[in-house]
């Protein structure tokens, strides 16, 4: 550690970051306390799983169980269901998870480590990150209860199944951006904490996790509905997952990986540039 | 030499939208113009609200002025909230390692001080239960002992010696006595009348969020007493 005496100069406590640089800073950031983000996400894995008797495996059973009212659910309304629908009920049901409690936790992160942030430094993206990580490390281990549906099918598997874990994390990553651009908002209104949330819930019935993506294009063909449809950002990569575990192809349009990626990168670096610019502030209010 | 100088450092709070629909006036601190020196303890006293943490949080960087400038020569730590962020479930020594990356430090240099905290919190075999089993005192002892083992070039310290039973609050004075025989500076925030009055080399009055005098321990504290009424 470096002794007062040894530098030479006065440094301002405050450096001026450029708004521009907000996504470079946010990743450097998050980098250099890549240890307290291992041990934040093993207190919250801990705390939510060290107390039961089942431990861990309440990450497979619980969407284990979803899956089987939702299917349950499904035959009901419709009357009957492919034969592989579980499994791919499954997928939808993990990553639309993840996306969930990462944009709602994120959204309420400044309130929610307020007594943090009156003694520590640390940058406050770090306990956003933190939780992201959390639910990502949760939705990998969730992934284990599709084994026996593969096993079941009789799925072969090729080399794109290395992409799911990416498609997670960017689902995780654009649900954490969208809480960021809410989040220092939040703290002076709390309403939209609550907004956040019912969007959450709405959003499920919005997208494929109880239907698919052919299910979408059948009805509505290649009109402006698709259009729209694809600015929900869990579209593509649930589909895509779906396709790469269940050997599917769901003819994706190009506009819609398009609409797609131009979602994530804006999320991205706006919700970088809000959080920057926002976060620091209004905790000294808190 | 000097170790920290604030210029014209003003924080105003964020206002909630029943302040500003009342027009209340918005709470700040400041202007502050002070420098700290090199080994000097300074003690920062004032009534209930008068801003001495959230000073303590500017001078920490916990909180960005609103405008001014502050500058700095080494590493600061900010000591408040003992066991803030400690989570019931995990061990003292997970805790440890969690409270202490906390506050900034990196995993080797805590590795380094395991054995001294364990030591000096003597908690014994304690340190590998969760501390959900621990009594209060126990846990403050903990985190006072996490929080001392690092030294900074720069410590602030704020209302947290006056924790534990009175053979520890005697152990934890000495620590603090024995960081700022070291090297540093410490800046701390205490009510503790005799304490600051043995320890401080310069006392800082603070009154409505601005610095209302600043000196010699004993004419501060019969300034603070002389606006607390009590003289």
């Amino acid at each position: 550690m470096e002794n007062a005496s040894d530098a030479q100069e006065l440094r301002p406590m405050w450096k001026k970051r450029s708004l521009l640089m907000a996504p470079y800073n946010f990743i450097s950031d998050n980098l250099s306390h890549s240890y307290l983000i291992q041990r934040l996400i093993r207190r919250d894995l801990d705390a939510r799983y060290r107390g039961p008797w089942l431990g861990y495996l309440w990450a497979i059973i619980e969407p284990i169980l979803l899956t089987l009212a939702y299917s349950f659910v499904f035959v009901l309304i419709v009357g009957r269901a492919d034969e592989t629908y579980p499994g791919i009920l499954m997928i939808g049901v993990i990553t639309w998870t993840i996306f969930a409690r990462t944009w709602t936790s994120t959204t309420r992160t400044l309130s929610a480590n307020a007594s943090l942030f009156q003694f520590t430094k640390i940058p406050k993206s770090v306990f956003a990150v933190s939780t992201m990580m959390t639910n990502y490390v949760l939705a990998l281990i969730s992934l284990v209860a599709i084994i026996p549906f593969l096993i079941m099918y009789e799925v072969s598997l090729d080399w794109r199944v290395v992409l799911v874990p990416v498609f997670l994390l960017i689902t995780a990553l654009t649900g954490l951006c969208l809480g960021m651009m809410t989040a220092p908002a939040a703290v002076r209104i709390p309403d939209i904490a609550n907004f956040v949330n019912f969007l959450s819930r709405v959003g499920f019935f919005f997208s494929p996790v109880m239907w698919t993506y052919d299910m979408l294009s059948g009805r509505f063909g290649e009109g402006w509905t698709l259009y729209v449809a694809h600015l929900n950002p869990v579209i593509v990569p649930i589909t895509q997952m779906r396709d790469i575990m269940f050997g599917t192809d769901s003819n994706i349009p190009d506009f819609g990986y398009g609409i797609w990626i131009g979602f994530v990168l804006t999320v991205v670096v706006f919700g970088t540039m809000i959080f920057q610019n926002r976060a620091h502030k209004v905790v000294a209010g808190l | 030499m000097k170790v920290l100088t604030m210029d014209d450092v003003v924080l105003t709070y964020p206002q909630t939208r029943f302040e500003k629909s009342k027009k209340i006036e918005p709470s700040k601190i400041g202007p502050v113009t002070i420098d700290f020196n090199e080994k000097e303890v300074v003690g920062i006293i004032g009534r209930n609200g008068a801003g001495k943490s959230t000073l303590l949080r500017l001078i920490g960087g916990v909180f960005p002025p609103d405008s001014g400038e502050i500058q700095v020569r080494g590493v600061v730590s900010l000591l408040a909230g003992v066991g803030v962020g400690f989570n019931g479930n995990l061990t003292g020594m997970e805790n440890t390692y969690l409270y202490a990356s906390l506050m900034g430090w990196k995993k080797k240099q805590i590795d380094e001080k395991i054995d001294d905290i364990l030591e000096f919190s003597e908690l014994g075999h304690h340190f590998e239960r969760p501390i959900r089993t621990y009594s209060s005192g126990m846990k403050a002892r903990l985190g006072i002992s996490v929080a001392t083992a690092f030294k900074p070039d720069i410590l602030l310290i704020d209302e947290v010696l006056g924790v534990g039973d009175a053979s520890f609050r005697k152990k934890s004075e000495k620590r603090v006595r024995d960081m700022i025989d070291g090297s540093g500076t410490v800046i701390m925030v205490s009510h503790s009348q005799g304490l600051m009055m043995e320890i401080c080399d310069r006392i800082i009055l603070m009154e409505k969020g601005e610095i209302y005098a600043v000196g010699d321990p004993k004419e501060m504290y019969e300034k603070y007493n002389k606006l607390l009424n009590l003289d």
